[in-house]
């Protein structure tokens, strides 16, 4: 198994198991309570796509994890240190699961892609 | 669609059908490669909004919805945190919960918030934080927002204070914290809670509102009740809101601290690019004004009258006046005001002009509130995360 493959899958797992556990606390149900009434909506399945490029797809995975990845395309031009501490945020703040190669792989893709290049 | 490409004409023509194209696949790359392309599409309840992040949503609203006093529900701007959004309530099982240090827990329905609570009802404007980041120099991560994250709005609900009361506040609150029913992708992502000091909770125009425009809230905009701190910028409105602590300490989680915070200077702003000592929460929201109509790079008539209309706002403070030029700041006019509907709403204003020579204009207004607290002309705050943007804005029109 391809090493992205088995990351992606992981990551599909953990998610799966962990919005079992959070869904408790969505106050919702398919019929309405006796003195309520249900409102629902359904959001729209908006998949915003990286450019091609070398790490597009670890870039894609890990980062649409918790968002999608306009977050990275509408940021002003940075250069390495500022996409490095950006990315560093998503890991050591949010813990984002990204492997310190991953990581390394990410920041380059977005500096090349969307940043100053250096 | 990929390799076809496209004008910002085409773009917008395009955004119609986005949301039945985005079903389909993905939106390619190549859209977003203009900062000036900006996607339009339609949520859930909302009408075509510029879309600054897809999950979790946060759309802005074009600027001619601000040719209103009011906005309408379906064009005000939403902002979420995390991807964990509510998207089914169930007013039935739902229930406000109100605890910590107080003489006793409740669990209020959305009716109990209704008819036990006296109802307060007024106007004001919602504006994220962020707003009009993108402006910034230099520029700073985050949403990159142009003058559209924010929107006026009449809200009806129950006093958080006599909330609050009812409960009963023991000896040594200091602060109330808020959660929403949003919640985060990882269980590692901090949840999105905010605080407010206990004297700010108290003040009788905050809010629990039920009603924005006198229908029930959106669900993207907070259903089935969000918090209101009119005055202050739309980071404490928390939406969908289900649990209100009160707390013997300072909550010092991450969207307390460190986000969402100013330097501690009386600005605000720091020298663009500086790091600042020390940094407090961010609270009221500056003094601004927008020009709306007529819209960037406009070609006029000479010798035709044309009405400069636009709004303007401050932290809980009327607006005292507005001044327009229509020469680069050189000479300046005062504006009419439009209704006041409170110190908390927007009021809109317009002056007349009757361009006489062919050539480029420079539009500018500035509005001043009721205790001077006014707009800067040549240099924008600045401070790292891109908040209080409140500069007078160039708006450059031609007359032919």
């Amino acid at each position: 198994m391809k090493r992205t493959t088995f990351v992606i899958m992981t990551i599909t797992m953990m998610l799966a198991l962990f919005s079992t556990i959070s869904s408790t606390q969505d106050i919702a149900s398919k019929t309405p309570s006796s003195e309520g009434t249900i409102q629902s909506i359904t959001l729209p399945n908006i998949r915003i796509e990286l450019k091609e490029g070398e790490g597009r797809v670890k870039a894609e995975t890990y980062c649409n994890i918790c968002h999608s990845v306009d977050y990275i395309i509408m940021q002003p031009k940075a250069n390495r240190a500022q996409w490095t501490a950006s990315v560093n945020k998503m890991i050591k703040t949010f813990g984002a699961p990204v492997s310190p190669e991953d990581a390394e792989t990410i920041i380059t893709y977005i500096t090349v892609n969307y940043g100053t290049g250096e | 669609m990929s390799g076809h490409h496209f004008t910002r004409r085409d773009f917008l023509k395009t955004a119609g059908m986005f949301t039945a194209m985005s079903a389909l696949g993905g939106v390619p790359a190549e859209l977003f490669a203009a900062a000036e392309e900006r996607m339009l599409a339609r949520y859930p309840e909302k009408t075509d909004l510029i879309v600054l992040t897809a999950r979790p949503p946060q759309l802005e609203t074009p600027l001619k919805y601000f040719r209103q006093l009011i906005t309408p529900n379906d064009a005000l701007f939403v902002r979420w945190h995390n991807a964990n959004i509510p998207t089914s309530v169930d007013t039935g099982l739902w229930r406000l919960k109100v605890s910590g240090n107080t003489e006793k827990e409740m669990q209020l329905s959305l009716t109990d918030l209704k008819t036990k609570f006296e109802k307060l009802t007024y106007t004001a404007v919602n504006q994220c934080a962020g707003n009009g980041r993108s402006f910034s120099e230099p520029r700073v991560f985050g949403g990159q927002w142009k003058n559209g994250a924010m929107g006026n709005t009449t809200w009806s609900g129950a006093r958080l204070k006599d909330i609050l009361n009812a409960a009963g506040l023991k000896p040594g609150s200091k602060e109330v914290t808020f959660n929403g029913l949003d919640g985060p992708v990882l269980p590692s992502v901090p949840d999105f809670v905010k605080s407010l000091p206990m004297d700010k909770a108290l003040e009788d125009d905050i809010m629990v509102a039920y009603e924005m425009n006198g229908k029930p809230l959106l669900m993207l905009n907070g259903f089935p009740v969000r918090l209101i701190v009119p005055g202050w910028y739309g980071t404490y409105w928390v939406k969908s809101l289900t649990e209100i602590s009160v707390m013997t300490d300072q909550f010092n989680k991450f969207w307390m601290n460190p986000a969402y915070r100013i330097p501690d200077t009386p600005c605000g702003c720091v020298e663009p690019g500086a790091k600042p000592q020390k940094t407090i929460p961010i609270n009221r929201m500056t003094t601004r004004s927008l020009i709306v109509e007529p819209e960037a790079g406009a070609k006029l008539k000479a010798n035709k009258p044309i009405i400069i209309t636009g709004i303007a706002f401050s932290g809980g403070y009327n607006i005292k006046d507005v001044i327009v030029s229509v020469n680069g700041g050189k000479t300046w006019s005062k504006a009419a005001l439009g209704k006041d509907l409170g110190k908390y709403s927007w009021i809109q204003w317009s002056y007349t002009w009757k361009p006489t020579k062919a050539g480029k204009y420079t539009l500018m207004a500035k509005a001043t509130n009721s205790v001077g607290e006014s707009q800067p002309l040549d240099k924008g705050l600045w401070n790292p995360s891109g908040y209080l943007w409140n500069k007078v804005e160039p708006l450059e029109v031609t007359v032919h």
